[in-house]
């Protein structure tokens, strides 16, 4: 039989008669104790070696033992001195003895709680009497001191210890001790013989061309021991679950916007036929900027600000009508961070980004936009928002419908319901539930619905526009089950969690 | 959005209903009225979009109700008696505040709990389309406390809105017993002191008079003498504002909802003095008129997306609250819609469509996907995005999503950088004037970050207790203010990494940059510079093509130690559309 050499080493080693421990092989073989032990346990898997453990009580002084041990008890020494002052004839005054014995400290208390117990004498009205017939070299405490000292515990009566332990004179510590003992099939291997294993480690590359791999073995590894942790490079889990929108999007044959997160009110609020006394246009909403404050108003498409101020005031069509609010070129030119990418679909809407659009056209965009809302696990103040719209000549909100199914379903979210909703942009609209695909809950999961004329006409579009839009950070929280949105995203991430996300495709 | 307190007996009440609670909130939710609670009264919290202001009270909700179960179908117009009273509008009234509206409603039986829905239709109509009182605010009156004598031979009894000094005169206003003048209530009264700022730089405050004196002080505080309580039957109604429409379809929706309670309505004249527009100087008041929309048959079947015959159609009207007439249009069918005048959301035939498709049950209609084929794709800056963070982690970089937002501390100062006024080519990469917010939500994120570097050493800073290394890289947006750009801000996607572990060095960090370089054929060249976030000596400036496009080098120790970092960081930035 060929076996490492460790294990050979500790079969050689072990006894089929007698236990043998551990650490007594492992001093004769050379070997840590660690070595030892593991290949004895892999010799008893092989059925070769057993391997018995028990638990041992190791006993050792305290630094105030080894004091006592040196110097004597304190006790003793009051007697030795008490002795020596005539005690045991006159009781003698405590204050006289102290010196004498050497007592220091806490020392004194000792000695006089001891002394008594132990019968060596009386302490009357602090005068020391001692019984000259007591024999201090006796003292089974002093003595057992010295026993430990000599790592000869096993002598000592557990009364003994007990008192030792209470007087935090001694520290008893339990071990494991393993012994071995060769098996009947240890004793057969051994008789057969047993032979070192020539085994390699590594593999080199003057094995490879030296073609010496062919006549070795592999030191075989416990191929089921904890590898060291190693840090994934890997992108960010949120990036994941944007790539795999985009993915599904263009998929469904959406393109891609892209455009400013500075924006004038204009193109985030005004072409969206948003009053603009409405409460959401507020900086309580959304973040207003002092720097830069406003476009120039050159920089104004005057044409477009005009119509797109009458539909404010005047609403769009034969039998429509205007809001009731002030309107100003003023307001419109102010600055913000974007609430959301519609104003994206404005400028593509409007000729703006990419020239005149003709239907059909299918348009999208996931990227940040910035809220004034409260920060807490389920809001931030900037979030990926999935914006998309359809144009196309003849749409109804049965198409709408189908393309939001079709979309949610790739993501397991199916039974999704349609509830008639108001936006001033759009109409009809709909705020969109789905079903959880873990828990089953009705959750929202966006909002829809078919831009109004008052939005549209200004913009030039003549036919029918769907949109809809859905924070990234809801799906994905829907996705990875997430259920802090600021572990996902921001400077106060998790390096921890990022690591451990589980990969989302 | 909007909340109201609904008393579900009473709610049972107004829609001739016996419904149970459960029934009640199904079918409120089928109307878009989402059951949020219960208050402690044991009303229904019920919310709703912004779009249906008359639903603000319980008679509202529960007309909403009755048509859909159809015991009403329709529009209806309250009768209304000849106008006895008028509102005289004097030359004096602020120029901040120059219009009012009114009517009265006679023979309510008033209870407390009629009084409590008033009161809250009130406040909900302050908040939503009077914009907090700003845009129009309303004043409810006890009628037999008002004293109005004909100011001539043959007129009404009158009241008058008149714009009058802070000091000239004094009333004791609603839960007080003091006589203030209207400066006194602004400053000594709890409301007064809470809707100040309404007021705020007026040169003459608004003041209504009746033959006995002031006894209202629009939109801040009533006076005491005219405070409606359980015992009022007959009321007077006012509100001023700042746009006759807002506050005549306020008054609209207040008569609809008494209406309902049993109150006959009365009509008001109001007369503006000379100087506004003619067609606008004598109004009787409350504006009933009914609206009119004009909306093709093909238009609804088109947005809806099913055949619809007519007889359905005017049927789905009538459901809705509308009536409607088959008419010609263009040679093809379409419907002349009546829209009753407490329907502030009706602009554009549009809306009318919306209302089919509701009473019709949009739930009710199948999603079919777009019969049309367009061709998708990404935007070429996102696939080159894409493409240098695939490089990044195939180089081992952590990718990390921070926020665009942060603040001048954290962008600039721990990084040893100025805070500039003006944008300057040649300044260190990063210091350039931030886009600042106006007011920030808290003084954490006040500016739009000027370079993503400071992002990746706030991410080290918050995780010195994580495994080292923490190569970390981030691509994302950085922008600055630059008065050449449209917007005024000059945005570009920045390429920035770090390299935290212990023996991290300038080498490290421009191997990787040189790679990456490499991959996206580019020339990398690394002339020495100085970076204040850098140590001297051991900075460069990313050249790319022999461009300038950022900047590599060694964290300064000042700025790890600001960091609270015990190891060495390089770390490189630069912009992503260098690698184009």
């Amino acid at each position: 039989m060929q076996l490492p050499a460790a294990q050979v080493a500790v079969l050689e080693a072990a006894s089929a008669t007698d236990d043998r421990t551990v650490d007594a092989v492992a001093d004769e073989v050379g070997e840590t104790p660690t070595v030892v032990t593991r290949a004895a346990f892999e010799l008893r898997d092989d059925g070769l070696l057993d391997v018995t453990e028990r638990t041992e009580e190791t006993v050792s002084l305290t630094e105030e033992g080894e004091t006592y041990r040196e110097a004597g008890l304190p006790e003793v020494r009051l007697y030795r001195a008490a002795m020596d002052a005539g005690a045991a004839d006159e009781p003698v005054e405590m204050g006289e003895l102290i010196g004498a014995a050497g007592l220091g400290g806490p020392e004194v208390q000792i000695a006089l709680s001891n002394f008594a117990r132990k019968g060596y004498g009386v302490i009357d009205s602090g005068a020391v009497s001692a019984d000259p017939d007591a024999d201090p070299d006796a003292d089974t405490e002093a003595n057992a001191l010295e026993s430990i000292a000599a790592s000869d515990a096993g002598t000592v009566d557990d009364e003994t210890l007990d008192a030792l332990d209470r007087r935090s004179l001694v520290v008893r510590e339990e071990s494991t001790v393993r012994s071995v003992l060769l098996t009947d099939a240890g004793v057969d291997a051994m008789m057969e013989g047993v032979s070192v294993a020539e085994t390699v480690a590594q593999v080199t590359p003057e094995l490879l061309t030296s073609g010496e791999w062919e006549d070795v073995e592999f030191t075989e590894y416990n191929v089921e021991a904890d590898a060291e942790a190693v840090t994934p490079a890997r992108k960010h889990v949120l990036r994941q679950t944007a790539d795999r929108v985009k993915d599904v999007l263009v998929g469904m044959g959406f393109q891609e916007m892209e455009g400013p997160h500075v924006d004038s009110e204009f193109w985030i609020n005004d072409t969206l036929f948003m009053p603009q006394d409405h409460p959401a246009r507020t900086h309580w909403d959304q973040f207003v900027l002092s720097n830069p404050a406003e476009m120039d108003a050159d920089d104004m498409p005057s044409e477009l600000v005009d119509r797109v101020a009458r539909a404010h005031r005047e609403g769009v069509g034969e039998d429509g009508d205007g809001y009731h609010s002030p309107w100003t070129e003023d307001v419109a030119r102010g600055l913000d961070l974007r609430g959301h990418t519609t104003s994206l679909s404005m400028r593509y809407l409007s000729g703006h980004a990419e020239g005149e659009l003709e239907p059909p056209q299918r348009w999208f965009s996931v990227e940040k936009v910035y809220r004034n809302d409260t920060l807490d696990a389920t809001h931030l103040l900037e979030f990926f928002q999935i914006e998309g719209w359809v144009m196309a000549e003849d749409l109804s909100v049965r198409d709408l419908m189908g393309t939001f199914t079709e979309f949610y379903e790739q993501f397991g979210i199916t039974g999704i319901e349609f509830k008639p909703h108001y936006n001033p942009y759009t109409e009809p609209s709909f705020e969109l539930f789905g079903r959880h695909p873990v828990t089953d809950e009705l959750i929202e999961i966006g909002n829809s619905g078919i831009f109004r004329p008052e939005v549209l006409e200004p913009l030039g579009v003549d036919c029918e526009v769907m949109a809809w839009g859905l924070a990234l950070e809801r799906l994905a929280m829907l996705v990875t089950g997430a259920e802090d949105i600021r572990d996902l995203h921001g400077t106060l991430a998790d390096l921890e969690f990022l690591r451990n996300a589980e990969v989302i495709y | 959005m909007p909340v109201v307190d609904v008393d579900p007996d009473e709610l049972r009440t107004l829609a001739s209903t016996e419904r149970s609670d459960e029934e009640l909130k199904r079918d409120l939710f089928d109307l878009g009225l989402e059951f949020e609670g219960e208050t402690e009264e044991g009303d229904m919290q019920l919310e709703f979009a912004p779009d249906r202001l008359d639903r603000l009270s319980v008679e509202g909700v529960a007309r909403s109700l009755r048509y859909q179960d159809g015991t009403d179908r329709g529009v209806y117009v309250p009768k209304t008696n000849d106008a006895e009273w008028v509102i005289e509008v004097d030359e004096t009234v602020p120029d901040e505040r120059p219009y009012v509206t009114g009517a009265i409603v006679r023979g309510l039986d008033m209870s407390e709990a009629k009084l409590d829905s008033l009161i809250q239709l009130q406040e909900k109509l302050h908040a939503t389309m009077g914009r907090q009182r700003a845009k129009g605010a309303i004043g409810v009156h006890d009628l037999t406390m008002l004293k109005g004598n004909a100011a001539r031979e043959g007129a009404g009894k009158a009241i008058s809105y008149r714009g009058i000094a802070p000091e000239e005169d004094t009333f004791v206003a609603l839960d007080s017993t003091e006589e203030l003048t209207p400066a006194g209530v602004l400053t000594d009264h709890p409301t007064g002191e809470k809707y100040a700022d309404i007021v705020e730089g007026y040169d003459r405050y608004p003041a209504i008079y009746d033959d006995i004196g002031l006894f209202s002080f629009p939109p801040v505080i009533n006076g005491r003498r005219t405070e409606v309580d359980d015992e009022s039957r007959d009321l007077f109604i006012e509100m001023t504002g700042t746009d006759q429409w807002t506050i005549d379809k306020m008054c609209t929706i207040v008569c609809y909802a008494l209406d309902a309670r049993g109150g006959r309505v009365e009509e008001v004249r109001v007369e503006y003095p000379e100087g506004h527009p003619a067609e606008q100087r004598d109004l009787l008041r409350p504006d009933l008129t009914v609206d009119h929309k004009t909306v093709a048959h093909a238009r609804i079947e088109q947005l809806l997306g099913v055949d619809l015959d007519e007889q359905q159609v005017v049927d789905y009207l009538e459901r809705a609250g509308l009536d409607a007439e088959v008419v010609e249009r263009d040679g093809a069918p379409a419907y002349r819609v009546e829209v009753p005048p407490y329907r502030v959301d009706v602009l554009n035939p549009v809306d009318v469509v919306d209302d089919v498709g509701r009473a019709h049950g949009f739930n009710e209609l199948s999603p079919r996907y777009p019969d049309v084929s367009t061709v998708g794709g990404r935007h070429e800056t996102s696939r080159l995005e894409s493409a240098a963070r695939d490089a990044l982690v195939g180089l081992g970089f952590e990718d990390m999503l921070d926020f665009h937002m942060t603040s001048e501390r954290d962008c600039l100062d721990r990084m040893g950088l100025d805070v500039p006024d003006e944008r300057d080519p040649d300044a260190p990469v990063g210091q350039q004037p931030p886009v600042t917010i106006a007011e920030p939500y808290s003084e954490d994120y006040t500016v739009v970050r000027t370079w993503a570097l400071p992002s990746l050493l706030t991410v080290l800073e918050n995780n010195t207790h994580r495994a080292y290394p923490q190569d970390l890289a981030e691509i994302g947006l950085a922008a600055h203010v630059d008065e050449r750009e449209e917007t005024k801000a000059a945005e570009r996607r920045t390429v920035a990494a770090v390299l935290a572990r212990t023996d991290a060095g300038y080498e490290d960090a421009k191997a990787r940059l040189q790679t990456l370089a490499g991959a996206f054929g580019k020339t990398l060249e690394t002339p020495a510079t100085t970076h204040p976030s850098f140590i001297e000596g051991r900075t460069a400036a990313v050249e790319l093509d022999g461009e300038r496009v950022g900047v590599v080098g060694e964290v300064h120790p000042r700025v790890l130690v600001e960091h609270d970092l015990e190891l060495p960081v390089a770390a490189f930035e630069f912009d992503l559309a260098a690698l184009e």
